[in-house]
């Protein structure tokens, strides 16, 4: 069915192969945010638990993270080299390669907390881990969440979903914010493990930055959905008039 | 004046390294790439699978020399194009394949065009050129469909084979009209005349033509220049699809066309061969500065 | 207003608007010149019609078409003269359009570009200007005397072909030229030989030209007085030439091609030419349907041209 006077719109591009590289596209950041997804949360239960195993295992993946990042980047820029997208497809081309440097940043927040979380095991003190153990749980809840919906709605084109992702940002910065406080209490009262505190506060601000690196992932599905570029911008002035 | 010195190489890509893709292309578009081995100094490039080879082939016209030495494997079932400015010779190039030079005087060709398996050579003597025209089909830039029925255009070619037989004929001609992405346009007005059809039409009419007498190179010489763009990117999708039945050899003076068509592109400039690589390469990242200066509109 | 630019004169919108009034009125001095000259031309072809129609009015009617001529104007007829015309058209279309098409498809596709095409090329426009009575002298020797064909049809008919063979093959040319290079291509493309990309394309979109060139070339003909004249042809026949359609196997004869003749150009001057006034109008009446023939040629040779230009168009 066609709108008043223009051609009428085909399933999908005229050009199949276009077409195909473009869902490819899509497909390949999907996978790679489930792959972070599975890191992140991976990486805090090993801390949690103290399992060193799987710490081994998250950053023996964290390689192929990187590797999707380079894959995806060159196929996006291959796409436009070969095919020469427009509007939307353009923003979709440009924003898998932003969307992918979040991602693999994301990652890296991971291996580092599968690091401490491997030095944890072989026997660094986990007091302080514990004592903020509710928080770390659940701002990895919310976090994995946050990337979780970011890329579901980078899949469907939601952009209500990602604007919903922007706003939970706030939620993970209070808790953020009282976790800090918490650690800095015990770090008042109890000196003794000063070492294992401060890669404990690393912890939970890697945490915090992954939730960054989603709301980051948001934006740019704000880009590729409506054109807006919201980046740095605060959530209630862009309730007024839109900016391209 | 373009540079054709050579800049330094960079690292090349190979499809081999990348890891395993886990989605299947959307149906339709199956699309067997055939590897390319590569050595670390560029040298030599092997293509599995060859359907012509070109080795140093010249061509002049009275005393002008207009091809030089060019020599560039052309791809079995791939999509090759030929992109260059005015002048460069890339139509010159084409029409060499199926001799059509041969129709004005004072043309002549040295070295070889081979065509596999049965290694003749298109543009020697030993060859009659109506031969070479009858196994190598050809569509043209400006659509020219013969002022007859639908029909009798397709079927023309098969006549010519002394095909008689009308249900065989009707048989080949709704294939090729298949083939060419318009049976059900015209399916039920293949006596009506061929020329109110649209341009794009045309075109595709011309394309079902050649398609008709089984070619084993379909060369397309600037096919969609005439037409609009909806009509040009359903041709540019029909040639992607052809290219797993027929071998395609297409001159463009739209680079973007060949980065979207083809599977390996030669750049040429003034009668000569500056480089060939898979598009994907040429478009990205070429090898020869003077193809860099042409793709980015740098050129005098 | 000191410190602006002065427009110059030309670009003035006021000159530009006179300027521009002077030169319609030329504009339109022309096409009342072409109107005027072109009605004039009509005109007069429209009285000599209607002159030749009054004065021979008295003699139309089924006898002038079926008697003989006669010593008395009112019984002369022009049976012997039309029919020996329409056989001359008959030979001389047989005859003129197989030879001028081949001529015109050897000179424009297969013919090579020298010098020695060129020069054929020129003489064959120059023929259409040789006087008729030439053809007419050369006719008499080589037809009449040297081939033996006597005071003939079939020597008539050979020699208004050599006339119109110049008109021929000009009109077929033209035709063929007229298919596009982008035809031959596509058939070249798919194999075809030089034969077949003439015979199955080139000639076939050509035939609304050459029919057209066919039917330009008689009604020249047709009037043409002077060479049969000189092959001799007779202006008092009493008889008809032998019919072409006989009573007994193989029921067509050519016996007719042998018979003397007369035709109606031939007619209309003996006639003329008469002491007595009473044949002018016979005269008359004879040039008015010679001149209404000519008319009706040219219009079927329009139809012709307008039917097959409705069915191909580059």
């Amino acid at each position: 069915m066609s709108t008043l006077g223009g051609p009428d719109p085909v399933e999908g591009h005229t050009a199949k192969a276009f077409d195909a590289a473009l869902s490819d596209l899509r497909l390949q950041i999907v996978g790679m945010g489930g792959l972070v997804i599975d890191q992140v949360s991976s990486a805090v239960h090993a801390l949690l638990d103290g399992d060193a195993d799987t710490a081994k295992l998250v950053l023996a993946r964290e390689e192929k993270v990187n590797e999707l990042e380079r894959f995806v980047d060159r196929e996006a820029f291959r796409l436009i080299a070969l095919h020469q997208p427009m509007a939307s497809d353009l923003r979709m081309a440009k924003a898998a390669s932003r969307i992918t440097v979040e991602l693999e940043r994301a990652g890296d927040e991971a291996k580092k907390i599968a690091k401490f979380a491997g030095r944890v095991a072989t026997g660094e003190p986990q007091g302080p881990v514990l004592a903020v153990a509710r928080f770390l749980r659940h701002m990895a809840e919310l976090t994995t969440g946050m990337l979780r919906d970011a890329v579901r709605s980078l899949d469907e084109s939601n952009a209500d979903m990602a604007r919903a992702v922007r706003a939970r940002d706030s939620e993970l910065d209070a808790e953020f914010a009282a976790a800090l406080r918490q650690i800095l209490t015990l770090a008042m009262q109890d000196a003794r493990f000063l070492g294992a505190t401060i890669d404990t506060v690393f912890a939970l601000k890697g945490l915090e930055r992954i939730g960054d690196h989603a709301k980051n992932i948001a934006e740019q599905v704000l880009f590729v959905t409506s054109g807006e570029d919201v980046r740095h911008k605060k959530k209630a002035a862009e309730a007024g008039t839109p900016e391209k | 004046m373009i540079d054709t010195s050579t800049r330094a190489a960079p690292e090349s890509t190979l499809r081999n390294e990348e890891p395993a893709r886990s989605s299947q292309p959307a149906a339709g578009a199956a699309t067997p790439r055939v590897t390319i081995a590569v050595d670390d100094t560029r040298q030599a490039r092997a293509i599995t699978s060859v359907k012509a080879q070109v080795e140093n082939l010249n061509f002049y016209y009275g005393q002008n020399r207009a091809l030089k030495n060019l020599s560039i494997p052309i791809a079995d079932k791939q999509v090759t194009a030929l992109i260059g400015p005015s002048g460069c010779g890339k139509s010159t190039f084409l029409r060499c394949f199926n001799r059509m030079h041969d129709l004005q005087p004072d043309t002549r060709y040295e070295g070889s065009i081979t065509l596999h398996p049965d290694n003749i050579n298109l543009v020697g003597s030993g060859i009659d050129p109506i031969e070479v025209r009858m196994r190598i089909g050809m569509v043209f830039q400006k659509p020219n469909p013969f002022p007859k029925t639908i029909f009798e255009n397709v079927a023309y070619g098969l006549r010519l084979r002394g095909v008689r037989n009308r249900a065989t004929l009707a048989e080949e001609v709704e294939k090729a009209l298949r083939g060419a992405a318009l049976w059900d346009e015209v399916k039920d007005r293949l006596q009506d005349s061929a020329l109110a059809l649209s341009g794009g039409q045309m075109q595709r009419l011309c394309i079902a033509r050649a398609l008709a007498t089984t070619p084993e190179i379909l060369l397309f010489d600037e096919p969609t220049s005439a037409l609009d763009p909806i009509a040009t990117a359903k041709i540019e999708e029909l040639i992607s699809t052809l290219r797993d039945q027929v071998t395609v050899l297409i001159v463009t003076h739209n680079m973007q066309q060949a980065a979207r068509v083809s599977d390996y592109t030669a750049f040429m400039y003034l009668g000569e061969l500056i480089e060939f690589d898979e598009a994907a390469k040429i478009f990205t990242n070429p090898s020869k500065k003077a193809t860099e200066d042409y793709i980015t509109g740098r050129y005098g | 207003m000191a410190g602006l630019p002065t427009v110059p004169e030309y670009l003035n919108p006021d000159s530009i608007r006179t300027g521009l009034s002077r030169r319609k009125v030329l504009d339109q001095v022309f096409v009342i010149v072409g109107l005027v000259l072109m009605f004039a031309c009509l005109g007069i072809l429209a009285v000599l019609f209607m002159n030749l129609v009054l004065d021979g009015s008295e003699r139309f009617g089924w006898d002038f078409f079926t008697n003989f001529p006669s010593r008395r104007a009112e019984r002369a007829g022009i049976l012997g003269a039309w029919v020996g015309t329409s056989l001359i058209m008959l030979v001389t279309a047989f005859c003129a359009v197989p030879v001028g098409v081949a001529a015109a498809i050897y000179l424009e596709e297969y013919a090579p570009k020298n010098w020695f095409t060129a020069i054929i090329e020129i003489n064959v426009t120059n023929l259409a200007g040789v006087p008729s009575i030439v053809y007419g002298l050369l006719a008499l020797g080589l037809f009449v005397y040297q081939f033996g064909l006597g005071q003939s049809i079939a020597a008539a008919g050979l020699t208004l072909a050599l006339l119109i063979l110049p008109i021929v093959i000009v009109a077929t040319r033209e035709s063929i030229r007229a298919v596009p290079k982008s035809i031959r291509e596509a058939a070249y493309g798919l194999g075809a030989t030089r034969w077949e990309v003439t015979k199955d394309h080139v000639l076939p979109y050509s035939t609304g030209g050459i029919l057209t060139g066919m039917i330009l070339g008689l009604s020249r003909a047709i009037g043409e007085t002077a060479p049969i004249i000189t092959i001799g042809a007779l202006s008092f026949i009493a008889f008809l030439p032998s019919s072409p359609i006989t009573s007994e196997f193989p029921f067509i004869s050519f016996a007719w091609l042998k018979d003397p003749f007369t035709a109606m150009p031939i007619q209309m001057f003996n006639w003329v030419s008469r002491p007595d006034q009473a044949f002018q109008a016979n005269a008359a009446a004879a040039g008015a349907i010679l001149l209404g023939m000519t008319l009706l040629m040219n219009a079927v040779a329009i139809w012709i041209r307008y039917r097959f230009r409705k069915k191909i168009n580059w």
